[in-house]
């Protein structure tokens, strides 16, 4: 088996890496880019810890090859604070008590930044069908639900203030 | 046709290993600015100890919560802490902690003492102030109290470990102390069974915890609501498969086993009862096991409610339902009084 | 006066908790260090067999292979266990499960480790295997350990139970039964092995216990305790299933004849398969009670596999028999309890020792009893309910910190306001 070359914009920098066509992208993260917030608790695509921002989408990373990353757009974990400030969806789920191992955090994180990108006020139904991908063992969810509703009334007053969207 | 009950579940826990010697240590320095190294082994697993740790050095040292730095379950750095189980952290590490502080303080309340000129027992510690009682104008701050340290050349450390009182069991009867303390709970939820597919909705749940102190209120909540949502797996969807044939578990993974998902989760209101007079820290107890167990017989008695049909087997899944929804009908039928 | 607190009872933000929303927390399987070899156990794939012969040769002769080791390679004590020492690092005897560890493989690479297992065979002289509590303590059935199935029998007795059950209105009787279950945990047991800078046998771990895991590697390489160091790595949950040694002991051996980093990550099955579940349980239950709901007599009989290994079974059995009444007074009590070795999956501790069990059956009873005499369910648990001063079946009295009937009652409360 040949290498390939995949050229991705990953967190915002542009990178060009060769690997094996058959590699994951969950390994291409964690391994080859050491981004280790990527995690691994199923490795078929039921629990959503490998969750990364693909092209826009919440997508799960562990069944996808490193072929398919090439041109993509990935937002890790890694990727979200920005010059040292907290995204507002990691401040919420900080302040809300919505983290306990943390595990599921990282994949939790990332798909209700990708549900918000798209869809800046959803309704308490759209974020609970939008996160249903994404298991979590110990919070029993509530806490996840009601930071990420904070987060949705944060972003909405920065939006009136004229501030940053959220993307 | 959907039908709706409601259904009762009550629990008792021992807290600590039962009838046995179980203790913990921790380790404590203030340092000379006024913030504190606290080490314990307890290993904290996402339900929060070396949270609450930080919380109750800070409490005992009169310090805030920022300033206190806490290292768990490193065996060269920290004491032993036992097993992060038996819901037995907050009750014996804490108190091991509450005994580590108090030594650390007893050495920073004689310096502070002779500086205000009043009695070591007079002192209060609170948000890195130390104060004379009933008079607030005899005060130092940590600041000035730690400078006042260095000075005298002493250092503010301590150790402590907590061993809850218990006896060994009686091998004849099992009679004796098993635990030190127990925390209650009970849990009222209602359901929504569908009798055509055996659906079950758990809608809304209250759990009413006996915790002793709360330590964190929204950790607590965090664990009652975990466990009230496992313990909807546990009636409702989760049960592991093994072969006759070699003993192998035939569903390891989660698109075979499935676990509740965030649109399973009902309405979950905790509720935090505080009891005085027990041994922990400020009189906390566990809650991390406790979360989990009243919902289950709640929810199997909602169910036995909504369909007045009795259950003594779990799992409860959908099939059962349908099999129980139609058994109850054959019986009507054929004149069986229920 | 009640001191005001200053920093308890409040929601504090996590100590732990900014790491974990940047993502800059290390949990085991992050860990990499130079020169680091990934390991992985070769398993039976029989429940219950002595082993002929291992074939080790192949997998030892790939290149990039770097230790393949069985039992003969493990210097020190090869069992381990919380509270009984029954379970081998590496099979020496036989194989009681499907999953025994048989052998461990260190390679460069986790390609070269997934080809050098797959050079393992092993033949097994197979013995009839024990699925079934029955089967386990028939006379002819194979014995799992030592000279009986038996892994634990516990009896409870207060007051004169034969005697009360006389004077009983009502007698409600039943038989329970649970399932086996899996914590799911989301992070899968991982950890590495490593010597640090000062030679100490290092371990970094997903656990419920480092310094249980510290002694037991100590045991496993013959090593004084404090010539090892165990330091937990974030975990990502446990609820009692990493309580166990999981991947600690294989790490430490390979690193111990490697004297490299060993890293090993057990993917979503192996985890699930070789951890401990929930123990099954059958409880029969009688309960006597006056016409007017005051508990008087129970009687319990706990059934339940522990499976091959003992883990946690001693504090499920004994849990289990200390609360089996439920949060109630009753003066007359008779409890009994089997557990049994079989070579089902190893069954240990889970969020509750036991209590969620015997819960569903003091539970049930309590609300069989409340329908028959027409009480509410809240009414009957508040008249037995335990307050201050009330004996226990062990005869302990409770002094202090006794808040259920407010549970109760705020409970009630609270339903009437939310429930329809
Ligand atoms: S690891 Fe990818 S979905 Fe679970
Ligand atoms: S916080 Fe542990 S899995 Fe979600």
């Amino acid at each position: 088996m040949n290498k390939i070359s995949i050229s991705l914009n990953l967190n915002g920098e542009d990178r060009v890496i060769d690997v094996f066509p058959n590699r994951r992208v969950v390994d291409l993260l964690r391994e080859d880019f050491k981004l280790t917030s990527v995690k691994e608790g199923c490795s078929e695509g039921e629990c959503g810890a490998c969750t990364v921002i693909f092209n826009g989408d919440a997508v799960t990373t562990c069944c996808m090859l490193a072929g398919q990353a090439d041109q993509s757009t990935i937002i890790t974990l890694e990727g979200l604070a920005k010059n040292g400030e907290l995204d507002v969806l990691q401040q919420c789920f900080l302040d809300e008590g919505a983290v306990q191992c943390g595990y599921c955090t990282p994949g939790m994180i990332l798909t209700a930044k990708a549900l918000l990108m798209k869809n800046s006020s959803p309704t308490e139904e759209e974020i609970k069908v939008g996160m249903s991908g994404n298991l979590c063992r110990c919070t029993g969810y509530e806490k996840i639900h009601a930071a990420v509703k904070n987060a949705v009334e944060i972003y909405k007053q920065k939006l009136e203030q004229g501030g940053e969207s959220i993307g | 046709m959907k039908k709706r009950g409601k259904g009762v579940g009550s629990m008792w826990y021992g807290i600590g290993n039962t009838g046995l010697p179980n203790p913990a240590a921790a380790f404590v320095e203030v340092l000379g600015d006024g913030t504190a190294n606290l080490m314990f082994g307890a290993a904290d697993i996402g339900q929060g100890s070396g949270t609450a740790m930080a919380q109750l050095a800070a409490e005992a040292l009169g310090i805030t919560y920022e300033k206190v730095r806490v290292t768990w379950g490193d065996t060269r750095v920290t004491p032993d802490g036992g097993a992060t189980s038996a819901s037995r952290q907050t009750l014996i590490t804490g108190n091991a902690v509450l005994k580590a502080c108090e030594q650390a303080k007893g050495t920073l309340a004689d310096v502070a003492a002779a500086y205000l000129g009043c009695q070591p027992e007079e002192l209060d510690f609170s948000n890195n102030m130390v104060t004379k009682d009933g008079d607030a104008t005899v005060t130092m701050t940590y600041h000035t109290l730690m400078a006042e340290m260095k000075t005298a050349g002493k250092m503010a450390v301590g150790a402590g470990y907590y061993n809850p009182t218990t006896t060994t069991l009686d091998p004849e009867d099992m009679s004796g102390i098993p635990y030190e303390v127990y925390s209650y709970a009970t849990t009222i939820c209602e359901v929504e069974v569908d009798t055509e597919t055996g659906e079950v909705d758990v809608l809304k749940v209250v759990s009413a915890h006996d915790v002793g102190q709360t330590i964190n209120q929204s950790m607590v909540e965090g664990q009652i609501e975990g466990g009230v949502v496992m313990g909807q797996g546990f009636v409702l969807m989760e049960e592991i498969e093994v072969s006759d044939k070699d003993g192998s578990i035939k569903n390891p993974i989660f698109s075979k086993y499935i676990i509740p998902s965030n649109l399973d989760v009902p309405e979950i209101y905790p509720i935090l009862v505080e009891s005085e007079g027990g041994p922990g820290p400020f009189g906390a107890k566990g809650v991390g096991e406790p979360a989990l167990i009243p919902i289950i017989p709640a929810i199997v008695a909602a169910i036995e409610d909504a369909l007045d049909v009795r259950f003594t087997k779990l799992p409860i899944f959908p099939k059962d339902i349908v099999a129980a929804v139609k058994e109850k009908e054959t019986d009507a039928d054929n004149g069986v009084l229920n | 006066m009640a001191k005001e607190y200053s920093v308890i009872g409040k929601s504090k933000v996590k100590v732990d908790g900014l790491e974990k929303v940047l993502g800059t927390t290390k949990f085991a399987s992050d860990y990499s260090l130079p020169d680091m070899l990934y390991g992985r156990v070769f398993r039976s794939t029989v429940p219950h067999a002595t082993v002929k012969k291992l074939y080790l040769e192949k997998a030892r002769a790939l290149d990039g292979v770097e230790a393949v080791l069985d039992y003969h390679d493990i210097p020190g004590k090869n069992r381990f266990g919380i509270i009984i020492k029954d379970e081998p690092c590496l099979v020496d005897d036989k194989i009681r499960r499907y999953g025994d560890a048989l052998a461990v493989v260190a390679a460069k690479s986790p390609e070269i480790l997934e080809e050098a297992l797959a050079l393992i065979e092993v033949d097994y002289d197979e013995i009839e295997p024990i699925f079934t509590f029955e089967r386990a303590l028939e006379a002819d059935a194979p014995i799992i350990h030592g000279t009986t199935n038996i892994h634990q029998v516990k009896h409870l007795e207060c007051g004169n139970v034969d005697e009360a059950f006389k004077k009983c209105d009502i007698i409600i009787e039943n038989v329970y039964s649970t399932h086996r279950l899996s914590h799911m945990f989301i992070e899968p047991d991982a950890g590495i092995a490593y010597y640090d800078d000062d030679g100490l046998m290092t371990v970094v771990a997903s656990t419920q216990n480092p310094h249980y895991d510290r002694n037991e590697v100590a045991s496993l390489l013959g090593l004084p305790y404090n010539q090892v160091r165990v330091i937990q790595a974030a975990t990502g949950g446990a609820f009692g299933g990493k309580l166990d040694i999981s991947v600690q002991c294989h790490c430490a051996l390979l690193t111990y004849h490697t004297r490299k980093p060993v890293k090993m990550v057990r993917s979503r099955s192996e985890s699930t398969m070789v951890s401990a579940k929930r123990h099954p349980m059958t409880i029969e239950a009688k309960t006597g009670a006056t016409r007017d709901g005051m508990l008087m007599a129970m009687e319990v009989k706990i059934c339940s596999d522990t499976g091959a290994y003992a883990s946690y079974g001693p504090a499920v059995i004994t849990r289990a028999m200390v609360h089996c009444t439920g949060p109630y007074s009753i003066p007359n009590v008779r409890a009994d309890a089997t557990f049994v070795y079989t070579n089902n999956p190893m069954s240990g501790a889970f969020r509750g020792f036991g209590v969620p069990q015997v819960a569903v059956c003091h539970e049930g009873q309590m609300n069989a009893l409340a329908r028959k005499i027409g009480m509410d369910p809240v009414e009957i648990r508040i008249r037995n309910a335990h307050q201050i001063g009330s004996k226990l079946t062990t005869g302990q009295i409770l002094e202090n910190s006794v808040g259920f009937i407010e549970t109760l009652e705020k409970a009630r409360e609270k339903a009437a306001e939310v429930l329809s």
